[in-house]
């Protein structure tokens, strides 16, 4: 499916995503379904809607199915998300997130509004008070973040990958997290917290690993 | 030009950037978020995690006809819903709630120097707008739960420091304070709070429930 991305050559070239071919933290399966996404924003590509369909829709089907949707629900939720994914790929930002993490917020929304029957107070672009010149990391995307965010994910021990987890799939507050695990809630945020300044460590050494590289290796 | 002083925890983050906030507090950290570049650069990074479970997550096949089925409404009629600007600076995410801006809300008095307006109560926490005129004094209360206030107008101080725009405040248990708002502009705060207020003076304490604190 992906292999339909490696055979397109003039997506590199779209200033806006310009800076994913940079650097090689970003794995090449992040770049591709980022060029993919960057197609259907600019282009109204439905090929390559179709293969972005194929990764997500099943994973976020896995996602909602985690946090307890039934089964209908989760397949209706994952269908709508990819949907949502063609209607608003023209917000896309690879600056700001990868191709998966920008689904996530999508999902993240639509369970919210389908299962809680609560809304998500959502951010508009429009409120943001104005900000500093872009920081330092300028240059180096989220995406590429990602990539090793998910390396340090993997290395973390186990008891941390489970609060981390359960942080994002329990849809419960930390005192149940501590219930259900039979741990003091104290335990529960010391781990998280444990979790959080390695996850954010190593985003900090990717920074200043790029700072100093310049271009990739 | 520096953001705000006071931030929501980590804790805080994560339960708005997992979507495991409830509405309430998914709601102050949102519109704190609109002050703060800091928080917001953070919470990106949170959302980063998210994605990256995603990805790790083990694919469940969709049904078969899936992808058809989106294919046919890709060009399905789509309307983004119309949004109304500001007039006086209000964020958009509490202009819905409000049901318009913050100059067109209409107070309800507590007494000559404060007001509020309730916007809405779910799960045991709710929602309101405060107002103290320049100057004005709450009157010293602890929390039975949790009290969350982002200041939107004005100012105030109280023990553990002072709040301008943007700063959101963290009270939790039984943790005492005596805000005063600040002097020269009336404060408008957002305030978040599960459990009553507790004052210390008899007449609040008799008044309070009256209004719902």
């Amino acid at each position: 499916m992906l292999a339909y991305a490696r055979k397109l050559s003039i997506s590199r070239r779209n200033p806006a995503f310009r800076h994913t071919g940079l650097h090689l933290p970003m794995t090449p399966q992040a770049q591709e379904l980022n060029i993919l996404l960057g197609r259907v924003a600019t282009m109204r590509d439905r090929a390559a809607f179709a293969a972005l369909f194929a990764h997500f829709a099943p994973r976020v089907k896995a996602y909602l199915l985690r946090l307890g949707a039934p089964p209908a629900l989760a397949e209706d939720l994952a269908q709508e998300a990819l949907l949502s994914l063609w209607r608003k790929a023209h917000l896309f930002d690879p600056a700001k997130a990868s191709a998966a993490t920008w689904l996530f917020t999508i999902a993240r929304n639509l369970r919210i509004d389908a299962i809680r029957r609560e809304r998500r107070p959502e951010l508009d672009p429009e409120d943001f008070m104005p900000e500093a010149a872009p920081a330092a990391d300028d240059g180096l995307t989220m995406a590429q973040d990602e990539a090793r965010l998910r390396v340090a994910l993997k290395n973390l021990p186990a008891d941390q990958i489970q609060v981390v987890e359960l942080s994002f799939f329990a849809d419960k507050p930390h005192s149940e997290i501590a219930a259900e695990l039979d741990i003091p809630l104290g335990t529960v945020k010391s781990r998280l917290r444990l979790a959080m300044a390695r996850l954010k460590r190593s985003l900090e050494n990717a920074s200043g690993e790029n700072a100093s590289m310049g271009d990739a290796p | 030009m520096s953001g705000p002083a006071h931030h929501p925890g980590e804790d805080l983050l994560l339960a708005y950037a997992s979507g495991a906030a409830d509405e309430a507090t998914g709601l102050i950290v949102a519109a704190h978020l609109a002050y703060c570049a800091t928080c917001r650069r953070q919470s990106r990074e949170l959302e980063a995690l998210g994605g990256s479970l995603l990805q790790e997550l083990a694919p469940v096949p969709m049904a078969s006809g899936a992808l058809d089925a989106v294919l046919v409404r890709l060009d399905g009629p789509f309307e983004r819903p119309p949004r109304a600007a500001s007039r006086d600076g209000t964020p958009a995410l509490l202009r819905s709630y409000i049901g318009g801006d913050l100059s067109d809300v209409r107070w309800r008095k507590i007494g000559p120097r404060l007001a509020y307006v309730p916007l809405f109560r779910r799960g045991g926490a709710t929602v309101r707008l405060l107002r103290g005129v320049a100057g004005a004094q709450t009157g010293a209360h602890r929390h039975a739960g949790l009290e969350y206030t982002l200041v939107l107008r004005g100012g105030f101080s109280d023990e553990t420091g002072s709040y301008a725009p943007g700063d959101l405040q963290v009270m939790e248990g039984e943790m005492r304070h005596n805000p005063v708002a600040d002097p020269g502009e009336d404060c408008i705060n957002l305030a978040v709070t599960t459990g009553p207020l507790r004052f210390e003076s008899l007449l609040q304490r008799i008044v309070a429930p009256l209004f719902g604190f």
